[in-house]
This record gives C-alpha cells, sequence and structure tokens, in this order.
C-alpha cells in the first residue's frame, strides 16, 4: 500500500509542481481530442443535438472510479488518503446551478476554456477575462458569504456513508447509468442531431467490437466491484494490552541516549536506529548511522522479526506512536529513544558539565567527542566553551531545528 | 472521393476513447497526489494575488484574500496543473489542424452579442465555482468519480441550470 505516492511522502512539493504540469498537459490534451475547445461544440450538448460533454464526462468518471475502487480493493493504494472535497448541500446546489447557466451563456467551463483560447479561440480569451473579473468581484465578497457557504455542511463524505450503502454498489449503479446514459445520449443524437444511427459506436456497431467491449468491461469491473466489499482496506493488527503495559512499566520500551551511546561505543547490542522525522529535518540532522524511514512510510518499510530496532523522532510523540504500531505488527524488539533527539543533543553532544573532574564527567566529555559534540560548562564560561577544541570530523548533529514542527500552510486541494 | 488535405481540421476522437484517456488522467493524479483534477482554482489564485499586490492593505482587512499573502500564490498545485493544460490542449489542436483564431458561435449570434456573453457567462461561472468549492473538473469530474456526494449533488444542479437556460439562449448557439 503505497499510493497516493505524495501522501505518503514519495516525492515533495516541488516535484508536486511538477506532477501537476504533466498532468495538467494530458487533461488538455484529451479535452482537446474530444473536442471541447470548440463553444459550440459544448453547447450542443444542452439542445440534445451532440452529447459529446456527457459521453466523455461520465466514460471519465467510471475509468476514473473503477480504478480507484480496484487500486484501492487490491491493496495497491490508500482511498482514505485521496482528497475529499467537503459537502456543503446549499451552496452546492446553488453554485452548480449558476455554474450551468454560466455553461451556456458562456460556452465553456473553466477547464476547457483554457483548451478553447490555446487553440485560438477569442471568445474563450474574452470568457476567461470575464471569469477572472469575476473572481476579482467575489474576492471582495468572500467574507461576507462566509457564513452561506458553511449551509448544509456534511463534512468529508461520500454517497456511501451519506446513504449507508455499500461502496461497490453505488459503483455498479453509476456504471449502469452510464451505460444506459450512452445509449440514450447516442438515440438522442440520432433524433436530434441528424446524426446517422450507423455511425453511433454503440447503436450503430454490428456485433461486439470497439466501444461496445468497452462498456462491456465496465459492466463486468462495476459487478464485481459490487460484490467485492469496501474499497477502504486499511492494514488491521491486534496487540496484547497487559503484555505492552509491563513493557513500559519494566522500561522495557526506551533507550536513554546515554544506553544508547554506550551501546554505540562499545559497538554492542547496536540497534538499527530509525529517524521518523520528514526528510528535510533529517537532512538537517541526524544520529550517527540512522535511516529516514518518515511516519508516513512506517507501513511500507520492510522491518525484520529478528532485528532491534530504535525509533527516535523530534518534539512529537511520534516515536512512542510507531512503537505501538510496530508493537501491534509484533516486531518484539523495538524501542525508543527517549527524548528525542533533544535528549541525545542535551545529554550525548552537548553535556553540561558541573564539576569537570570528575569520573563521570571525563566519560561524558570522552563520549561526546567520540560523537564530535562539545560539552558545555555551567553559565559561569561562556568563554571557555567557545575555546573547547573543535572536533576533527564534522559534527553529525547540529542544533536542533525549529521550524521541524511549525504548523504547515494549509493546503487547497479542491477545484 | 476527396481525400481530405493535411490543412483540414481531424475528426474528434471517439467520445469514449477521450473519456477513458481523461479518466486514466484523472486516476493518475489520484495515485500519484492523492487529488484530483481542478480549473477554476488558478483564476481565483491569480485574482486574489492581483488584488494582494495591488492593494495590499485592504486584502489584509479580508481573512480569503490574506491567504494570498502569504509565500508566492502562484506556487501552487493547480496553477501549475492549468498552465499544463493549455500546453496539452496546444498540442492536441495542433497535431489535429485544428488551432486556428476563430469565434464560436451559432449561425444566428453576432459577434458582439457572442463576445458580451461569453465574458457575462466567465463572470457568472466564477461566482458559482467559489459558491460550490470547484467546477466541471474539481467537482464533476473529480468528486463523481470518488462518489463524493457533494459532487453529485453538484453535477445534477450544473445539469439542471444548464438545460432550464439553453431555451433563453438558443440564439447563441442553433
Amino acid at each position: 500500500m503505497n499510493a497516493p505516492f505524495f501522501k505518503f511522502g514519495l516525492f515533495g512539493d516541488n516535484a508536486s509542481l511538477l506532477v501537476a504540469f504533466l498532468i495538467g498537459i494530458g487533461f488538455g490534451f484529451f479535452l482537446e481530442r474530444a473536442g471541447f475547445g470548440s463553444g459550440k461544440k459544448l453547447a450542443a450538448q444542452f439542445y440534445f443535438r451532440d452529447l459529446a460533454v456527457f459521453k466523455v464526462m461520465f466514460t471519465a468518471i467510471v475509468t476514473a472510479m473503477l480504478g480507484v475502487f480496484w487500486g484501492s480493493r487490491l491493496g495497491f493504494m490508500d482511498l482514505s488518503q485521496v482528497y475529499l472535497v467537503p459537502t456543503h448541500l446549499t451552496p452546492q446546489l446553488v453554485g452548480g446551478v449558476l455554474l450551468g447557466i454560466g455553461f451556456v451563456i458562456g460556452g465553456y467551463c473553466p477547464g476547457t476554456s483554457v483548451v478553447a483560447a490555446a487553440t485560438g479561440r477569442l471568445d474563450a480569451w474574452v470568457y476567461m477575462g470575464g471569469m477572472f473579473a469575476g473572481m476579482l468581484a467575489v474576492s471582495f465578497m468572500m467574507p461576507e458569504l462566509a457564513g452561506f457557504l458553511a449551509l448544509g455542511d456534511r463534512g468529508q463524505t461520500t454517497l456511501a456513508t451519506l446513504w449507508n450503502v455499500p461502496y461497490g454498489v453505488l459503483v455498479i449503479a453509476v456504471v449502469l447509468i452510464a451505460v444506459v446514459g450512452f445509449v440514450g445520449a447516442e438515440w438522442l443524437e440520432v433524433k436530434f442531431g441528424g446524426v446517422e444511427r450507423k455511425a453511433q459506436p454503440l447503436l450503430g456497431a454490428v456485433g461486439l467490437r470497439g466501444s461496445r467491449r468497452l462498456m462491456l468491461g465496465f459492466a463486468a469491473l462495476g459487478l464485481t466491484a459490487a460484490l467485492a466489499g469496501s474499497p477502504y482496506v486499511g492494514s488491521t493488527a491486534t496487540f496484547n494490552t497487559d503484555e505492552l503495559t509491563l513493557d513500559v512499566v519494566r522500561a522495557n520500551d526506551h533507550l536513554t541516549a546515554e544506553q544508547l551511546a554506550d551501546r554505540l561505543i562499545a559497538a554492542v547490542d547496536v540497534p538499527r536506529i530509525v529517524d521518523l522525522r520528514d526528510p528535510a529535518a533529517f537532512a538537517r540532522s541526524h544520529l550517527p548511522g540512522a535511516t529516514n524511514v518518515p511516519m508516513a512510510g512506517l507501513g511500507r518499510e520492510p522491518w525484520r522479526a529478528d532485528e532491534t530496532v530504535l525509533l527516535y523522532s523530534g518534539a512529537d510523540p511520534h516515536a512512542e506512536q510507531a512503537w505501538m504500531l510496530l508493537k501491534a505488527r509484533k516486531f518484539p524488539r523495538v524501542f525508543t529513544l527517549q527524548g528525542g533527539i533533544e535528549a541525545w543533543n542535551e545529554q550525548v553532544l552537548f553535556p553540561r558539565i558541573a564539576e569537570a573532574d570528575s569520573n563521570a564527567a571525563r566519560k561524558k566529555i570522552a563520549v561526546a567527542h567520540a560523537f564530535g559534540g562539545t560539552p558545555r560548562t555551567d553559565g559561569a564560561a561562556p568563554a571557555a566553551l567557545e575555546a573547547a577544541p573543535m572536533p576533527v570530523a564534522p559534527p553529525p548533529v547540529v542544533v536542533p531545528a525549529t521550524g521541524d514542527n511549525a504548523p504547515r500552510k494549509k493546503k487547497k486541494e479542491g477545484c | 472521393m476527396d481525400k481530405p488535405t493535411s490543412h483540414q481540421p481531424q475528426p474528434y476522437m471517439n467520445p469514449y476513447l477521450a473519456g477513458v484517456g481523461l479518466g486514466l488522467v484523472l486516476l493518475t493524479a489520484f495515485v500519484t497526489m492523492g487529488r484530483g483534477l481542478g480549473g477554476s482554482s488558478a483564476f481565483a489564485t491569480a485574482a486574489g494575488a492581483l488584488i494582494v499586490n495591488l492593494a495590499p492593505e485592504t486584502a489584509k482587512t479580508n481573512a480569503y484574500l490574506a491567504t494570498f499573502a502569504e509565500g508566492n500564490p502562484f506556487k501552487d498545485w493547480l496553477v501549475f496543473e492549468v498552465l499544463g493544460v493549455f500546453l496539452g490542449g496546444l498540442f492536441s489542436g495542433l497535431l489535429a489542424n485544428r488551432a486556428t483564431t476563430t469565434i464560436e458561435r451559432g449561425p444566428r449570434a453576432s459577434v458582439t452579442r457572442r463576445l458580451v456573453l461569453a465574458f457575462v457567462g466567465g463572470g457568472l461561472m466564477a461566482l458559482g465555482a467559489k459558491l460550490a468549492s470547484g467546477c466541471t473538473s474539481g467537482q464533476a469530474l473529480t468528486g463523481g468519480s470518488l462518489l463524493n456526494a457533494g459532487s453529485w449533488l453538484f453535477m445534477i444542479a450544473m445539469f439542471g441550470g444548464a438545460y432550464g437556460a439553453a431555451w433563453f439562449l438558443r440564439r447563441q448557439w442553433i
């Protein structure tokens, strides 16, 4: 289960813009192929003369719907990670009607106007100008519209949850509506559009070929979907709550930074060290020998039951949460680093030394130097701190980054 | 029978085939990004960014506009997607000899009437898309294939509005 790739951290924000551009090219290409660069062809939909809008749109809906259903059902992608625009019944009803009226008046919808403008339709450029002007005006009205936009709030919901109907049953219903609709659309085109019956891919064809085969394929995938159960396939696991409680009580769930440092220096019982933070934080600094497994990739990582794993994170509780998740999946030797990377910095790399002469202090200094750190003496002697000899090796761990846990700017995912 | 010359526009693709192509593009967006396609949002972003640049003080008093003041508003997924749509459309149009400077209108419509209505229709679409948080691409196509409850209501409302208004606008198109 590793799709949607972006949501599982397989590429970052900048790469996502390139993906956007490439997907846009595909989108624009097929819109133009279908004839949606022509306002006349688009508007003909509403006079029953050319129903290509309905045919293309519903074929696309059925294709993507079946792809998402089966991709999720077979465990290739996680449907719960695909963004749903929240449902607000009232503004969506009113907005939909306005959009429909605007479609007949203007001849385009926003996406098709871009394709029409690209292929030289001057009216599409004027339409885009109108839309831009409209957006300017609406921008100023948005705060006043906020109350209206919240009416009929149902949250992120599919028809399956709204009506409490199995997802797969709705899939076959949509497929049937589409296929019956296509046949009806072709019949309307023959009646009102002057299209010859023989030229229609579904009505006019002889035998089972081309478009008819496609419809049969849709029906087959839809019917099996109705019987296949829910496409929301998470991975489930159980754990023994007593066992986990005892692990915690006996401190059998974590290592301290100093314990880890000892093991690393002695090269005994060295765990596989796993950094759960995002790749940017990992790149800035990490523990020696650590590998980066961002939280979202936890389920994908091939863990081995016979290895000892040490999980750590920043100031968030990700390490403890990941510990639970891996324990539930029956990996017995999983530990967290108590206090995360900050504890490593504070206790191992830059420990405070009160009495420089004690054995404990000498050990701390040696350990800090071994990992390229610098011990700190208490408040009184900042000069001594600066004068301390710089480690030969470049310090693998620098100041913990401050931006790691800053709330990210909310991303718009709607249209 | 005359063979079509290389300069004649080619016929459009079989709508079901084009639909499968479009559906696969949409599916690619779901699989790679976990989100669908869009159309109107790029225009909203451009309008918001323009206001923020021309009247930054006004923009500060408007919670909606303030979102365009953070960072670079054009570094946005849907802005890049719509740039791609333009290029993809141009590419397909050129391949099929369909890219020509023209004004789409019915036999009874004057150029002025057509252009005025195109502008008005565009403006109305902007309001509709903002109210519905999406347009034909983001709601009907994307939400439709995800069985999104609001998207299906939107789709029915949109076709209802369009068929209801069509009779009054027949002089423009047929």
